[in-house]
C-alpha cells in the first residue's frame, strides 16, 4: 500500500512550485477530498500542528486531504512579497482540481482564518462546487489587514517610536507601495483583493463554522453568531459549533485543541447539517 | 466583572503564560518586562480585548504607557467600557 503521506510539487503555468502533502484516506471507499486553505501570514506558521492534525484525523476518517502552501508560503514558489489575491485564488481553483483527478470524491474547502477568505472567494470565482469548513473564519479581508498592519504600528510601539497608525500604511498601499511588516512583505495587490474580499457560505452546499473560544460558557463571536443567523435565514445550510481551547493561530507558544479536532471531524462526516449536535 | 482579573487571564491566554498569571497585580509591569510581548502578542491581545469586552480600539490608543502594567492596561479598558 502507498505511504499514508505524501509530499509533492504541483506546477503552475508560470514554471513556478506549489508545495503540498496528500493524506490518504485510510479506508477503500474515500468519503470526499478535501482541500486545506492555510491561514494569513504568521498565523499560518502558528497554526502548521493544528492544521497537521485536523489532516490526519480526516484522513483516518476516509477523506482525501491536501495540505498545500499558496504562492509565497511556507515551501511554495516565491517570497510573501510575490504573492497577489488572484494567483492565491488560482491556487486553490489548481490544487483543488489536482486532487479531484487522483481523489473522484466530493469536494470540501476547509479554511482556516483568512485562508476562509481565499477558499470562499475561490469558489465564487472559479465556479467551485464545495462544502465549506470554516475554523475561526474572518468575515471580512478589511479586519484581517487591519490586524496585519496593526502588526507595524504595534512594533513602532514597542521600539518606542510614534507610528503613523494603520490608516497612514492604507494610504501607502494605495499609492502602490509594498509594505515590510513583520518579516513579511506585503504586495498592493495582496492587501487591495484581500480588503475586497467577504466571507459567503457555500453555493448550494453546506457551510460548517467551528470556533474556538476560551471561555466555558463561550458562544460564536458576536460578528460571527449575526453572519450565521443571517445565512441560515436566507436558506443556507449552516451549522456551527464551539469549542474550548487556546486560539492556536496566534498564541505565543504552539497550542492544541484536540476538541476542535474532533468536533471538526465528526460535524463534517454528518450526512445533513440538521444531525450536527450545537 | 472585575477587569483587571480578565486583563489578567487574557494575559495568561495570549502570551501562553502557562498559570505564570498568578502572581501578577496591578503593579505588575508588563512591557519590557514580560518577554513575550513582542508585536505579535500585542495585536492578539489588543484583537483578544476587542472581542471579549466589545470594545474598538483606535490606532491612536497604541500607546506605550497603555501597555506599561496590568493596572495601566485595566486603567485603559475600564475607559472604552464606560465611554
Amino acid at each position: 500500500m502507498a505511504a499514508a503521506v505524501a509530499p509533492f510539487f504541483l506546477a503552475d503555468e508560470t514554471g513556478g512550485q506549489r508545495f503540498g502533502v496528500l493524506h490518504r484516506p485510510a479506508t477503500n471507499q474515500v468519503r470526499g477530498a478535501i482541500v486545506h486553505v492555510h491561514a494569513f501570514a504568521e498565523e499560518m506558521n502558528k497554526a502548521r500542528r493544528m492544521a497537521a492534525l485536523q489532516a490526519r484525523a480526516f484522513a483516518s476518517a476516509g477523506y482525501a486531504v491536501l495540505q498545500f502552501d499558496l504562492l509565497g508560503c511556507g515551501d511554495s514558489s516565491g517570497d510573501f512579497g510575490d504573492a497577489t489575491w488572484d494567483a492565491w485564488l488560482a491556487d486553490v481553483a489548481r490544487a483543488a482540481a489536482w486532487l479531484k483527478d487522483h481523489h473522484d470524491a466530493p469536494l470540501t474547502l476547509w479554511g482556516l482564518r483568512a485562508g476562509c477568505l481565499v477558499a470562499s472567494e475561490a469558489a465564487r470565482r472559479h465556479a467551485l462546487e464545495a462544502d465549506f469548513v470554516f475554523w475561526q473564519p474572518m468575515t471580512t479581508g478589511k479586519a484581517m489587514l487591519q490586524q496585519h498592519l496593526r502588526l507595524h504600528v504595534a512594533k513602532d510601539m514597542l521600539d518606542g517610536q510614534a507610528g503613523g497608525g494603520t490608516q497612514r500604511l492604507r494610504e501607502r498601499l494605495a499609492a502602490g507601495e509594498a509594505l515590510d511588516i513583520a518579516g513579511y512583505t506585503l504586495d498592493p495587490a495582496l492587501a487591495a483583493g484581500l480588503e475586497q474580499a467577504t466571507l459567503q457560505p457555500a453555493a448550494g452546499g453546506r457551510t460548517l463554522w467551528l470556533e474556538v473560544s476560551t471561555r466555558d460558557d463561550g458562544g460564536l463571536l458576536p460578528a460571527s453568531a449575526s453572519l450565521v443567523e443571517r445565512w441560515k435565514a436566507a436558506g443556507h445550510d449552516v451549522a456551527s459549533r464551539v469549542v474550548k481551547g487556546a486560539p492556536f493561530w496566534n498564541a505565543t507558544e504552539i497550542e492544541e485543541v484536540p476538541d476542535l479536532v474532533a468536533a471538526t471531524t465528526d460535524m463534517t462526516r454528518r450526512e445533513r447539517v440538521d444531525e450536527c449536535p450545537a | 466583572m472585575d477587569t483587571t482579573q480578565e486583563i489578567i487571564r487574557l494575559l495568561d491566554e495570549v502570551l501562553s503564560l502557562g498559570g505564570r498569571s498568578a502572581t501578577f497585580t496591578r503593579a505588575t509591569p508588563l512591557l519590557g518586562s514580560v518577554a513575550e510581548l513582542d508585536s505579535m502578542a500585542v495585536v492578539s491581545l489588543i484583537t483578544s480585548m476587542e472581542e471579549r469586552f466589545g470594545i474598538v480600539i483606535e490606532d491612536d490608543d497604541l500607546d506605550g504607557h497603555t501597555f506599561a502594567s496590568v493596572g495601566s492596561l485595566s486603567d485603559f479598558v475600564s475607559a472604552k467600557l464606560a465611554a
